[in-house]
């Protein structure tokens, strides 16, 4: 019997990721800037996959689309929250997660889960780009760093310079003052990921901390916000091999169990 | 061809020519005629009943039949009634205002008039179009004081604008005896005062017959609740939440008490399989909701999203019947204990109580709890809501939204918010993937 293929793609406000999956084995996962248009960043994320894993479309079984842009994939077979697929992701890697907190690019969520890796609460903040990926591109360009440099940076810095804004343009003037004051940049970029860790605990602790906690989306990848959420938390985090493409896993998981459930 | 949409931005800000159409009998007389050809396009012929009265009323209103009065949203109106007046609610307006999509121009009137944007957008909106010579002249302003803080306060700066007296009812945080006896005098003298102010002769029959009324809608609303507690639905929730403007304007009327035994029949009707087209109800009902609040007005694509996904509103906080029988005989007493009654101004653990006991009755999957960014009252206890009703076992999304103004929404996020919650419906009742 030929084993399912699935495909999960998770159209961000950034990047645009896509997994293949083979009855729970990954075959292949792909991260691509989004760019202006989401369509055609997840028909290419999908072309990708489906390279990599030397495979055609007419191999994959069934195709879950996520994320901001799911509604714009035209050969997915449904659409499906970023916030079950993170959860059902996550569970995946560890079993023992409980909560999940996703920074993407233009959001945070802090997502309860149950041992299947099922929603069972959350909280999401997209009112504004505070604490989001977006925020720390735009604070690396103010400080002359790539998005990649700002864990390195933090971990040079001996204290944390005050950001006491939480607003994207305020907080970005007050970058400016510091700069202007000659506040060594370690250390507004270590104040940085504090705000940010400051804003994320409090969405994380309304909902109800749960352990064990797991960081997904591509704000994970910075060590410095990390390290300051988990001790605003006072929770160790996990982190995935690769935190960006948790939601195209979900996704990848849930097509494998729905085209299983309809195949009976 | 013609540019409807710019006609109408036109008239709202020229306020001459907009007096001038909207208090002709004409336009009430070629308007109603379109009206009543529409009736067949109605989900419920009583939506299209409440069509026509409020259309009437609204007619009544601007052509200047009898003196308006403004009352704001939970004042016991029937006292209008009862005098022969015609009461007319500005937040009703303001939702109609907002469908129509003019939400935007009025409020930013009404900013403009100095009306800050952290202010409720249904005032921000009557401000808007008061300030504009949008709404029909009051005689008089009723207010309260319970459950929304900012009403007497904006009806107290209109009663400036317009010249005219706001007649007051306070409202105390308890329901004693006394505290009954202090709300009935206040409410015997404001009727006196109203009689006084619109030249009407206080009748006491007549008033004793707006409580009737007024009963027999209570009576009337009751009988459609508990047909509603039929599963599939026998009605869509999201029409349900139309009848506000009953609840808010027509107690007291003869036509809300007509208006809502045809709803009774006609739901009887579907439960018994004898509705249009043999329908007995939402068939494709999957998740049966809880709706706390209102739901947005403005161009938003929420409630058809929740609809399209399976979600049916199987029963709304504000379709709760909540008072007891009123007694024609003691009008300022009944009046009095129906207004203090209402479950949300009490401690946040009676609206608690109220809403677990709605959703058992009517056997619901979760709750949404629609928070109007700018009402305090309702969203202040959001989160003690939620991890209360959440203990009891029911999902409960707390969905951050605006009934008005648009402007500050990411449509995306919220119809993302409400998907994920109805994934975790899905989750729940089928125990199945998604």
């Amino acid at each position: 019997m030929r084993l399912m293929i699935t495909a999960g793609i998770d159209v961000g406000s950034l990047s645009t990721d896509a997994v293949l999956m083979r009855d729970g084995e990954t075959l292949s996962q792909i991260i691509i800037n989004t760019g202006a248009m989401a369509r055609a960043a997840a028909e290419r994320a999908f072309e990708l996959a489906l390279s990599a894993a030397g495979l055609q479309a007419s191999d994959v079984d069934a195709v879950i689309a996520t994320g901001y842009g799911r509604m714009s994939v035209p050969f997915a077979d449904s659409q499906v929250t970023e916030i079950s697929c993170h959860g059902r992701g996550s569970a995946w890697l560890s079993p023992k997660v409980r909560t999940v907190i996703d920074i993407g690019g233009q959001d945070s969520k802090a997502i309860r889960i149950d041992g299947k890796g099922n929603v069972v609460d959350f909280l999401m903040n997209d009112k504004c780009a505070a604490g989001t990926g977006r925020f720390l591109e735009v604070m690396a360009q103010r400080l002359e760093l790539e998005l990649a440099e700002l864990g390195r940076e933090d971990q040079q810095a001996a204290r944390a310079a005050q950001i006491s804004s939480m607003c994207t343009v305020f907080a970005e003037s007050e970058v400016v003052s510091l700069i202007a004051q000659g506040v060594p940049r370690p250390e507004i970029v270590r104040g940085l990921h504090r705000s940010i860790a400051e804003r994320t605990a409090g969405l994380a602790n309304r909902l109800g901390l749960a352990p064990e906690v797991m960081m997904t989306g591509g704000v994970a990848k910075n060590p410095g916000v990390v390290r300051a959420l988990s001790e605003k938390l006072g929770a160790k985090i996990i982190l995935p091999p690769e935190p960006q493409i948790v939601g195209a896993l979900g996704a990848a998981l849930i097509a494998q169990q729905k085209h299983a459930r309809q195949s009976v | 061809m013609m540019d409807v949409e710019g006609f109408m931005r036109h008239m709202l800000c020229d306020r001459q020519r907009w007096d001038r159409v909207l208090s002709s009998p004409l336009t009430y007389t070629l308007l109603g005629g379109v009206l009543r050809l529409t009736r067949g396009n109605w989900p419920l012929d009583a939506m299209y009943q409440m069509g026509v009265f409020a259309f009437n009323e609204t007619g009544r209103a601007y052509v200047g039949k009898a003196p308006v009065v403004w009352s704001s949203a939970f004042f016991p109106v029937e006292l209008a009634w009862g005098l022969g007046l015609c009461p007319f609610s500005p937040e009703v307006a303001a939702a109609y205002i907002a469908t129509l999509g003019f939400g935007e121009e009025t409020m930013s009137m009404g900013e403009q008039a100095g009306y800050s944007r952290d202010i409720c957008s249904f005032h921000r909106c009557i401000a808007g179009a008061a300030s504009a010579g949008n709404l029909p002249r009051p005689a008089a302003l009723l207010a309260s004081t319970h459950l929304c803080d900012g009403a007497p306060l904006l009806f107290q700066n209109l009663a400036a604008l317009y010249g005219a007296p706001l007649l007051a009812l306070d409202i105390p945080y308890n329901s004693s005896p006394e505290a009954v006896r202090y709300v009935a005098g206040q409410l015997e003298q404001l009727w006196l005062s109203l009689a006084d102010v619109t030249g009407q002769r206080p009748d006491r029959d007549k008033l004793a017959e707006a409580v009737r009324c007024s009963e027999r809608f209570r009576v009337q609303m009751q009988r459609v609740n508990e047909l509603r507690c039929r599963v599939p639905s026998p009605v869509s929730g999201n029409d349900m939440l139309g009848f506000v403007y009953l609840f808010f304007v027509g107690q007291g009327s003869r036509e809300a008490a007509e208006i809502a035994a045809g709803l009774a029949k006609e739901i009887e009707r579907r439960v018994a399989g004898l509705g249009r087209s043999g329908q007995t109800g939402t068939q494709t009902e999957k998740y049966r909701l809880l709706w706390m609040h209102l739901k947005p007005y403005y161009n938003n694509e929420l409630m058809k999203f929740v609809e399209q996904d399976g979600g049916v509103l199987a029963m709304e906080e504000f379709s709760h019947v909540y008072w007891t029988p009123l007694d024609p005989e003691q009008p300022f007493l009944s009046l009095a204990r129906k207004t203090m009654s209402h479950f949300a101004f009490k401690p946040v653990t009676e609206r608690i109580r109220v809403m677990a006991e709605l959703a058992r009755k009517y056997r619901v999957d979760g709750i949404v709890h629609f928070s109007h960014h700018g009402c305090r009252t309702a969203s202040g206890g959001a989160l003690m809501i939620k991890e209360a009703l959440r203990d009891e076992g029911w999902p409960v999304l707390v969905l951050e939204g605006d009934c008005i103004d648009g402007r500050n929404e990411a449509c995306g996020g919220m119809l993302t918010r409400m998907q994920a919650f109805l994934e975790i419906l899905q989750e729940r009742k089928l125990g199945c993937a998604l």
